[in-house]
């Protein structure tokens, strides 16, 4: 099925109203398929007709999460997002060397938010060993991995990545940092392991929330796309509260806090931007 | 001190080339044919018809996102029809500085410093129309020519502008520090002073001058923020120089955000995420305007 610009600008803005997620033009592929698929299962005849059944106030506990849970493949792997790594590397990294390094505070602490299996939060790991290991010999690392999940937990923790999860990684990474198992999977190296700890978290326990204190960088990637805006904007308070004065906050690649918080300010790096204090 | 000294160093290296571009003569003849309030279409395109490479041209920026005709326009007499006397001063400007810099290697591609150009000139339509600014075309056309000092540092001191390349490659730095620290001026004075040679208007004097500090504008302020602004947008949304400098910017810092918001205070509720997602589909459409205009010509 082809989606007439008119309708996929229609469902864009929908999708970007609800959850915050754009998608781009080039994305139109993508969606037609999903939409298609749903259309037939409530037997829509017309995207705008599929639209209106999005919009009622019963899809919200039903057809709602089942479109979404289409349009947002949330499967994560290593080295996801390279714009956004390469302005932690370029710029962040070392600007939080600086500033941290002149008051003598050598301590960094990441927070991957929603880590589900750890691909983001052993990515950080891996490029802190890598780029920063001579300038930081002195420092206190604390790499946090945090989901609702445990088994996602479990799978983090074990370390085993199917080749679907290592496809983006360098292969300097891969050579270096992954042992290749029977069965094609790939066994994490210990030296990164030991760098990252997996704790349950709800984000939307305000008890626990409070303890998750003093971040330099923290990452929520497309976790926020259930919350509703009220529920949104309370962990964005957290993550606001619990991020130091010089330390950034990144969400997906494709998505944005606009109208969730009016607090944080953009930073923008080449593809990529994060949110600052 | 130091501006006084950027100025004389940017005049200095300007003097030492005999073989500085040109703006070719039918640009000054189609602007005085403009000036006379009783000129008639066919003289002007007769004018632009007699150098085929600016008449071709002119049809492909009509055609261009920029101006979106509804129908193909195939004719120049259609195209100076479809734009307007206004507009076509600025366009056959357009096509004479891209002519000026045409057919000279330089230590960067030159449809990349377009594509930039390019990139920023409707950048700043964009921004202009989100903040009223009354001439849409004027900041457009700014925004072509807001670098033109880049591509003469390009074209006529390679060696030099390669060492430049060099030592930002791979860093945070921007050109236009790493120029200072080198040949002790930057593209922007010396792209005001191929301006004041080319007799531009003050307001693109001012533009190109102070691009990289709009808060040293003095004639425009609104129009020298739209620009500063389109050409951070670019420069971290694939219109860069091909990746060469590496640029980051926080937005509520910027001071060209501040003068735009005191002139359009409705601009801090802008959806700003979106506004980048949205450039970023453009990005195409800018790389395929710059391929046309170039297209057949090397």
């Amino acid at each position: 099925m082809k989606l007439s610009d008119k309708d996929f600008e229609a469902l864009r803005d929908f999708i970007y109203s609800i959850c915050g997620i754009y998608f781009h033009a080039n994305k139109k592929y993508f969606l037609e398929s999903r939409v298609e698929r749903r259309m037939a299962e409530v037997k829509a005849a017309t995207p705008a007709e599929y639209l209106t059944v999005l919009k009622s106030p019963m899809a919200k506990t039903g057809e709602l999460k089942k479109f979404l849970d289409e349009v947002t493949t949330n499967e994560t792997c290593f080295f996801r997002n390279p714009a956004q790594l390469a302005a932690v590397e370029k710029k962040i990294l070392p600007e939080l060397i600086e500033a941290k390094g002149k008051i003598g505070f050598r301590k960094l602490k990441i927070w991957s938010a929603g880590s589900s299996s750890g691909e983001e939060a052993y990515t950080m790991a891996m490029i802190l060993l890598e780029k920063c290991a001579p300038t930081m010999k002195d420092w206190s690392i604390e790499i946090v991995g945090t989901d609702i999940n445990e088994t996602v937990l479990a799978q983090a923790r074990e370390g085993i990545y199917s080749p679907y999860s290592v496809r983006n990684t360098p292969e300097f990474y891969r050579k270096k940092y992954f042992t290749p198992e029977e069965g094609g999977r790939f066994a994490l190296s210990p030296a990164v392991k030991k760098l990252v700890n997996f704790t349950n978290l709800n984000l939307y326990e305000d008890t626990k929330m409070i303890f998750m204190k003093s971040f330099d960088l923290i990452f929520c990637a497309n976790v926020l796309i259930y919350f509703d805006i009220a529920a949104k904007s309370k962990i964005i308070q957290h993550f606001y509260n619990n991020l130091q004065p010089y330390g950034y906050f990144f969400v997906g690649q494709s998505e944005s806090l606009h109208g969730v918080n009016d607090k944080f300010k953009t930073v923008y790096f080449p593809g990529a931007f994060a949110y600052k204090k | 001190m130091e501006k006084l000294s950027r100025h004389e160093k940017a005049q200095h290296l300007i003097k030492g080339i005999t073989n500085l571009p040109t703006i070719p003569e039918i640009t000054t003849r189609v602007a005085a044919l403009l000036d006379n309030p009783d000129v008639e279409l066919e003289e002007v395109a007769d004018m632009i018809l007699t150098d085929q490479v600016m008449a071709s041209r002119v049809i492909k920026i009509v055609n261009s996102p920029l101006f979106k005709p509804m129908h193909e326009i195939n004719s120049l007499k259609r195209a100076l029809i479809y734009l307007g006397f206004r507009r076509i001063r600025e366009i056959a400007l357009t096509c004479s500085i891209i002519k000026a810099f045409e057919g000279k290697k330089g230590a960067f591609d030159i449809r990349v410093f377009w594509q930039h150009s390019f990139g920023v000139g409707i950048v700043s339509k964009i921004i202009a129309q989100r903040v009223r600014y009354p001439e849409i075309e004027k900041a457009y056309i700014c925004g072509i020519v807001h670098d033109i000092g880049e591509v003469f540092l390009s074209n006529y001191l390679e060696n030099e502008f390669q060492k430049i390349i060099d030592l930002i490659s791979g860093t945070s730095h921007c050109f236009v520090d790493a120029e200072a620290l080198m040949l002790g001026t930057t593209h922007c004075e010396l792209g005001l002073c191929l301006a004041q040679k080319w007799n531009f208007p003050q307001e693109y004097c001012d533009v190109i001058e102070h691009h990289h500090a709009p808060e040293n504008a003095t004639l425009d302020p609104m129009l020298v923020a739209i620009v500063n602004l389109a050409d951070l947008f670019c420069s971290v949304r694939q219109l860069d120089y091909g990746g060469r400098e590496w640029v980051s910017f926080n937005l509520a810092e910027e001071k060209s955000w501040e003068i735009l918001q005191s002139f359009s205070p409705n601009l801090s509720g802008l959806d700003v995420e979106r506004f980048c997602f949205e450039l970023d589909e453009r990005v195409p459409e800018i790389l395929d305007l710059v391929e046309s205009i170039f297209e057949g010509l090397h």
